[in-house]
């Protein structure tokens, strides 16, 4: 099957029809918790990117500062994505066809695989190189922040 | 009403707000940057507001974490701020009609006057000016209010064009 047929089955199934036929305002309890989500997520990565940075908590080691926020990174991403998929899946050849959502898509890829991997490996460390804390904080602004901006556009384009 | 209705049509439809409105890129853009100005500062003050609550980052001392994060929270609502501004006025008229506009300034007025509170009097005395182990029930409550009031404030903001 081709991804438009999956995606044409996935809106046709009881699950699509029912978000897509619910109330306006179940959408908008999903866009709700979707920015809350998103919120959350964003506040606790710039949190332990200023202690990256060596701006904020130099009081506390790196591991001892990251780890609550970054349980609540993962909390905040879970409640967008679980919000997301229920507005995925109400039109999702629609979303399909919107080039900002499949840029945010790619971008939300990357930055949780950046999540998994060096800003991982950087968060763990008591005294991680000035280069690799400089990357992990760049890159997971510029991405995290992409996918803010590319998701705010996709009812835009 | 209908003066503050031909007020905000006036906003609407000036050069301005009509550029904005009809822009591809320039209305997304300042709505994309609204969402993150306010990720950043009400986002670090739910994160402050769980420190007062005492649910997180309990070994932090609660005055590192308001100064620490200062510069970045009233940057973020200066992005706030101003991309408010321009978004009123390219739908002024619009958005007056929803009554989850007003409900909005409504909580946005409850948690400025909680963390006025809070910055002049209770962080003025000395368990939270001197990172007291033990915080009096007050700094938790202005935290469980600054928590509820925010959230109030996102959920109306994401629900103006919905309601009505």
């Amino acid at each position: 099957m081709s991804t438009v047929e999956v995606l044409t089955s996935l809106q046709n199934s009881a699950l699509g029809h029912a978000i897509a036929k619910s109330d306006h305002l179940v959408g908008a309890a999903a866009q709700v918790f979707h920015v809350l989500g998103f919120v959350v997520l964003l506040a606790a990565v710039v949190l332990i990117n200023l202690r990256l940075s060596g701006v904020a908590l130099q009081g506390q080691s790196i591991p001892n500062v990251a780890r609550e926020p970054l349980r609540l990174v993962w909390l905040g991403l879970a409640l967008a994505v679980i919000t997301g998929i229920l507005m995925f899946v109400s039109a999702p050849l629609l979303y399909y066809a919107n080039p900002a959502f499949v840029t945010k898509i790619w971008l939300l890829g990357a930055a949780v695989l950046l999540q998994v991997t060096l800003y991982r490996r950087v968060v763990a460390s008591e005294r991680p190189s000035r280069l690799l804390a400089r990357s992990a904080v760049l890159l997971s602004i510029l991405l995290w922040f992409g996918v803010g901006v590319t998701g705010r556009a996709i009812g835009y384009i | 009403m209908s003066l503050i209705l031909e007020l905000a049509q006036g906003l609407q439809y000036s050069a301005l707000g009509v550029a904005l409105a009809e822009s591809a890129y320039a209305f997304p853009l300042i709505e994309a940057l609204h969402l993150i100005g306010l990720s950043v500062s009400v986002g670090l003050i739910f994160l402050i507001d769980l420190r007062l609550i005492g649910v997180f980052l309990k070994h932090v001392p609660v005055t590192d974490l308001l100064h620490q994060t200062r510069p970045l929270v009233l940057g973020g609502f200066a992005v706030v701020f101003v991309t408010g501004v321009l978004l009123f006025w390219s739908e002024a008229a619009t958005v007056i009609v929803s009554p989850a506009f007003p409900v909005k300034f409504l909580f946005i007025a409850i948690a400025g006057l909680n963390a006025l509170y809070f910055e002049f009097r209770i962080a003025k005395r000395p368990p939270v000016a001197e990172n007291h182990a033990v915080l009096p029930a007050s700094v938790r409550t202005a935290g469980l209010v600054s928590l509820a009031s925010w959230s109030a404030v996102i959920v109306a903001g994401r629900l103006i064009p919905y309601l009505p």
